[in-house]
């Protein structure tokens, strides 16, 4: 008798658990797109430029009379940088709410998982940060777009820009493992092919977060190359540079986030930083027309530049939104077949997503640091011209990519 | 004899409206009933090792975490490998590391133990973050679920609901189990082994090789339960064999109450409804999580199971346990 009445309260405890939920309010009708970004957490500035970003795009889209009639709505979804915890919040939205989009801008590994998930529940997830290349590579699908950059195209627009400046002596160094690994191969490959005179005097890895960089700055400096080129970001970008510079290693450096005003501050010393170069998919500095009236309105809007990070993701939800127009319905088939092939005119130039990778060919654009610049009153980038999307393109054939 | 039969009826019962879940709950309820059944069994055969044999583990989560690697990886690298192979692997997998970790371990008692299967379990997340080639690292494994072979017959689970009634039937199998285990005369040993292992061993019971049974045991459900999770999420990541993921059930069986068999399944209720909830109000719920946490263990050391004895025992004025000895002291006393 007593063993029942236990069980009969566990279980009533458990239904009523259970039923809580059911009272959620019914949401109103909108385009909900989730935003999966780092809002905790170390990487949680990274996160929250993105998000911003994103936000703003909506805001653009909903003050100038929404999408297909409706407001998009963004869902910020912290994803502490683990695929486990993005996916499992995603689910729940795409279950819950019938989320059809979804978004993000930091880690990988995080968008493998995101990509995976979006096939099985077939939802669109695109990435405008994301840059392993191997994501519109082998592991492609039909639902994951990237209206961005990728680790290749990176590495051939400053390969590129390091022959025309005729440097001749090349030393490299990045993180040991996929992502500086990916990113130093595709730089050797493209090089030795446009610039076959062009030697690689020292090719060095060091494990992520190294936080002494003395033995490496040294045979670099024994090494005596012209230019030195890395894709390191974050503190392994800080750390090269402030104990590089005093130790003699003078040389430009070309980088893949050179143009990141946050390093830039954190380095308190604008001299390491002036002379070093970079390509990015946006920057602040871009010279054409609707990049300015783009900055122009997001400063009086916000208050501050619409810098790299927020630039991009801007961009790619707007030409999300593009793609969603285009169709004229939010069914998913429908915006995938839109997406396919189309040119979106932006800030940034033109993007025009390709249809057997789904990977958006964008051109690069060049900065150097420059010591004075209208927008900070630290060193910050300058406009040195550009790689179009064309000379920087992977033919679809040689991306691993096997649509189905 | 008559309250074991009360116990099957209650249990044909919940399994009755188990059934009839997916007729009520939507999609997404259905989703989260069905992690809360695969951690009801992490959490139940968890709590074998705390609440019946008085082992503090802080290293449950490596078996969990063990058995859903080895699900992804088998799926990836055996083509066409069946279910039942794969759950077959995956436990087999557990069995071994648990009669390693078992026969290594259960020499030390007490905080030795605690410590040191809190250094295994840091070993195999190390190994699973280093090893990328095998377990992808920081990236973690996607698979697909390979579908139902019943001989005659193959079922797809790629649909929640085919996925949440195997679930069901497996998970609850798995845990009408344990709690038959406890009622056998293994399980009293494990209990009485807690209570007097002098008098135990002095009895002529070998208490190291029962101990070593019960480890790998528990681990054994464990990765049923992580073979299970992977199943479900179709991915896993480092986070699954992480320590966080030890305490994470720890915090389920404390908050549900150790005390008896079905407290821990009402600590995952709450958990997962919680951690679904928390998350969309806040990122900052695991603070919360902290927070009722250290409540419990301070002012309802019996967890939320225990609340509902006292009410009980308002009503008829007896307790039931699972042979903890404060309460059997307050019955003679009652």
């Amino acid at each position: 008798m007593k063993k029942k009445f236990v069980y009969g309260l566990c279980f009533l405890t458990m239904v009523f658990m259970l039923a809580l939920p059911v009272f959620a309010v019914a949401a109103e009708d909108t385009i909900k797109i989730g935003v999966t970004e780092p809002l905790s957490g170390t990487f949680k500035d990274i996160g929250e430029r993105y998000l911003d970003g994103a936000e703003y795009a909506a805001q653009v889209i909903n003050e100038s009379g929404g999408l297909l009639g409706k407001k998009v709505e963004v869902i910020r979804i912290d994803s502490e940088l683990k695929p486990d915890v993005a996916t499992r919040k995603a689910q729940s939205l795409i279950l819950r709410d019938g989320v059809k989009f979804f978004c993000g801008g930091t880690g990988s590994s995080v968008g493998a998982a995101m990509e995976q998930l979006a096939e099985k529940q077939n939802v669109i997830m695109f990435t405008y940060g994301m840059d392993a290349a191997s994501m519109t590579g082998v592991k492609c699908n039909k639902n994951f777009f990237r209206p961005g950059g990728s680790t290749d195209g990176r590495s051939f627009a400053l390969a590129q820009l390091i022959a025309k400046m005729k440097y001749k002596k090349v030393a490299i160094i990045a993180q040991d493992y996929s992502f500086g690994q990916e990113a130093l191969a595709a730089f050797k490959k493209e090089l030795a092919k446009i610039s076959p005179n062009t030697k690689i005097v020292a090719e060095l890895y060091h494990p992520a977060g190294t936080k002494d960089y003395g033995p490496y700055v040294s045979q670099i400096i024994t090494a005596k190359p012209d230019v030195i080129f890395t894709p390191n970001w974050g503190n392994d970008l800080t750390l090269l540079l402030k104990q590089g510079r005093p130790m003699g290693m003078k040389q430009k450096v070309f980088s893949y986030y050179i143009n990141d005003e946050v390093t830039i501050q954190a380095l308190n010393d604008d001299k390491m930083m002036i002379g070093n170069m970079g390509a990015e998919i946006y920057t602040l500095s871009i010279p054409t027309k609707k990049n300015e009236a783009f900055v122009a309105k997001f400063y009086k809007d916000k208050g501050y530049y619409p810098t790299w990070l927020r630039g991009k993701a801007y961009i790619a939800t707007m030409f999300w939104a593009e793609a969603v127009k285009k169709a004229g319905t939010t069914d998913v088939a429908a915006v995938i077949k839109a997406w396919e092939g189309l040119s979106y005119d932006g800030p940034a130039g033109v993007w025009t997503m390709r249809a057997c990778d789904h990977q958006a060919q964008v051109p690069y654009w060049y900065t150097e640091i420059v010591a004075k610049t209208k927008y900070f009153k630290h060193a910050f980038e300058a406009p040195r011209g550009m790689a179009s999307a064309k000379s920087v393109e992977v033919p679809c054939a040689e991306t691993g990519c096997k649509m189905k | 004899m008559k309250q074991k039969s009360i116990s099957l009826i209650t249990i044909v019962v919940l399994f009755l409206v188990g059934l009839f879940m997916p007729f009520i709950l939507k999609q997404y309820h259905l989703n989260m009933l069905t992690e809360i059944i695969i951690f009801s069994l992490y959490a139940v055969s968890y709590n074998l090792l705390l609440g019946y044999a008085g082992l503090l583990s802080f290293g449950h989560a490596a078996f969990f975490g063990l058995g859903a690697f080895v699900t992804a990886i088998a799926i990836i690298h055996i083509p066409g490998i069946s279910l039942w192979n794969v759950i077959l692997i995956g436990v087999a997998a557990t069995v071994v590391a648990g009669l390693i970790l078992g026969g290594l371990l259960l020499r030390h008692k007490g905080s030795y133990f605690a410590l040191l299967t809190l250094a295994f379990n840091a070993l195999f997340y190390a190994v699973a973050t280093k090893w990328h080639s095998v377990t992808g690292g920081d990236d973690g494994l996607s698979i697909t679920r390979p579908n139902l072979a019943l001989g005659f017959t193959s079922i797809p689970l790629s649909s929640l609901t085919t996925f949440y009634y195997l679930t069901l039937v497996i998970m609850g199998a798995a845990i009408v189990y344990c709690w038959y285990f406890t009622n056998t005369a293994m399980g009293k040993t494990v209990v009485l082994m807690r209570e007097n292992e002098d008098r135990m061993k002095f009895l002529g019971y070998n208490t190291n090789i029962s101990r070593l049974i019960l480890f790998t045991f528990t681990g054994a459900l464990a990765g049923l339960a992580g073979v299970f999770y992977t199943f479900h999420f179709q991915f896993v990541s480092i986070s699954a064999i992480s320590p966080d993921m030890t305490t994470a059930i720890l915090l389920m069986v404390f908050v549900g109450g150790t005390k008896i068999f079905w407290g821990p399944i009402l600590g995952v209720f709450v958990y997962v409804i919680f951690q679904n909830y928390l998350s969309n109000v806040t990122d900052r719920w695991p603070l919360f999580m902290g927070l009722i946490f250290v409540l419990m263990v301070l002012y309802v050391p019996g967890g939320l199971s225990g609340v509902i004895m006292n009410i009980k025992q308002r009503f008829f004025g007896k307790k039931n346990n699972n042979g903890d000895k404060t309460a059997q002291a307050e019955e003679v006393i009652s």
